[in-house]
């Protein structure tokens, strides 16, 4: 095992009133992110992917402070794919042409498109209008864009909800050997108990009043 | 040009109350609004008919100055009195915006196109105001069609934000969907303009007994002074004001 974090939260406060516990998170691991509703589970990730300053506390990544590091680089290496996606109402392949396009990155090969349609478990065609698809299907497109991208680390914020229990299990044995294969890091939020089997690491967050108490 | 006696003035607010009893008949909760606008602006004109009746008379250049910074200052307050700008830094560059078109579009008007003065009360303060009203109203238009875009559109600005988008990348499609809400107006009034409608301007020089030809090389002129001033004060306005919509972690701060 790689003991040295990619990344590493130490003493984080958000929001003024979310304290957070010692966060390290390693490559090629699953760490799996608990908590009711109001933990700050959502808002952390928003820390980790730089889309919101913690108040008090260090984020190194690489064993660097983010501060000091580029923050658009930064968010396409620690890459947050939250609850509510968002697709084009175009066809599959646009959407992947399109997010390519926004990140100024050149984009992948049809049967690489195809590849990663595959690994989250999507049996459509690459000409399917985005507006045909179901929930959990969309939310499955987003997330083979996201691993197309190939990120650092991904964060991924209820993946399976849109899924019954056997597609979650498929998909989610397909991320982690990619996770692994590419030597990449996932962070997990979910409610789902039967992802825990998949995480290396699990850390339980408690949900805090404005004073900062822990509420039971 | 006929003079209007008063008692045949007053009978245009008739009208005005037509208006009301249909706005009473269908329940439309603007009637005060719509009183208070109307007694408004009788008195605004009023006071302004006497004010430029001694201007006209006085031509100073510190008068005429001083009426053109008071309407720039009330413009302004109307301009920053909207709750449509998203944070402070933003309404500013708004305001300076609307500031820099309102002062550069009249002055070049005046100078250059009627070869005035810019100090001719005659012309600054007319044409100066119609270019302050028209760039007001597009403001107002585009900062409407902006905020509405960003609330409509939330899912995919955030998502694209996570993704590691520049926020500019992300928020222009939107700003010149705001700039060309605030421009269809004076687009549309240009293509139905001498077919469908005299314009107000031409209307009241024909009144007044100006020659056609002349007044229409004026209405021609001022239509294109008018798109001018709503689209660079809208322009750099939402343009220069984006800048401050997301800090250097960039970061939205609306």
């Amino acid at each position: 095992m790689n003991d040295t974090p990619i990344l590493s939260l130490t003493n984080i406060e958000a929001r003024g009133f979310i304290s957070y516990p010692d966060i390290h998170i390693f490559q090629k691991k699953v760490c799996l992110l608990k908590g009711e509703s109001g933990a700050g589970k959502s808002t952390l990730f928003q820390i980790l992917n730089g889309t919101l300053s913690p108040t008090k506390g260090e984020v190194l990544y690489n064993d660097r402070r983010v501060e000091e590091q580029n923050p658009l680089a930064l968010r396409k290496e620690i890459l947050l794919v939250s609850q509510s996606v968002f697709l084009f109402s175009e066809t599959i392949e646009a959407n992947f042409r399109k997010f390519y396009e926004y990140r100024e990155e050149e984009c992948i090969s049809i049967e690489k498109m195809r590849e990663y349609l595959e690994l989250s478990k999507i049996p459509r065609d690459l000409n399917t209008s985005c507006t045909e698809l179901s929930g959990g299907e969309r939310q499955r497109v987003f997330i083979a864009i996201c691993l197309s991208f190939l990120p650092k680390i991904l964060l991924l914020d209820e993946p399976t909800s849109a899924l019954d229990e056997e597609s979650a299990q498929a998909l989610m044995v397909n991320i982690c050997e990619f996770i692994k294969k590419h030597n990449m890091a996932l962070v997990l939020i979910s409610h789902d108990s039967q992802l825990s089997h998949f995480a290396d690491q699990e850390i339980v967050l408690k949900r805090q009043s404005a004073d900062g108490r822990i509420l039971t | 040009m006929h003079q209007i006696s008063l008692y045949s003035f007053a009978s245009v607010y008739i009208l005005l109350l037509i208006v009301l009893m249909i706005m009473k008949r269908a329940k439309i909760n603007k009637t005060k609004e719509l009183f208070v606008a109307s007694v408004l602006m009788t008195v605004q004109l009023m006071v302004a008919g006497y004010v430029l009746t001694y201007l006209f008379e006085n031509p100073y250049p510190l008068f005429t100055l001083l009426y053109f910074v008071s309407m720039l200052l009330f413009a302004m307050r109307r301009v920053f009195s909207q709750k449509l700008a998203l944070n402070k830094k933003f309404k500013i560059s708004i305001a300076l915006s609307f500031l820099f078109a309102s002062i550069v579009v009249p002055i070049f008007f005046i100078v250059f196109v009627t070869e005035q003065s810019f100090f001719n009360p005659q012309y600054t303060i007319p044409i100066a105001g119609m270019l302050m009203g028209n760039s007001m109203t597009g403001f107002n238009l585009a900062l409407k069609a902006f905020k509405e875009n960003l609330e409509n559109n939330q899912d995919s600005i955030h998502c694209l934000h996570m993704l590691g988008v520049h926020p500019k990348k992300i928020l222009m499609p939107h700003i010149n969907s705001a700039f060309e809400t605030a421009l269809l107006p004076t687009i549309n009034s240009m293509l139905s303009m001498g077919i469908i409608s005299l314009p107000g301007m031409l209307t009241g020089q024909i009144l007044a007994g100006a020659a056609p030809n002349n007044a229409i090389l004026y209405q021609i002129a001022i239509m294109i002074a008018i798109c001018a001033t709503v689209c660079i004060s809208v322009f750099c306005g939402l343009y220069f004001g984006q800048k401050f919509l997301y800090n250097e972690r960039m970061q939205f701060t609306f």
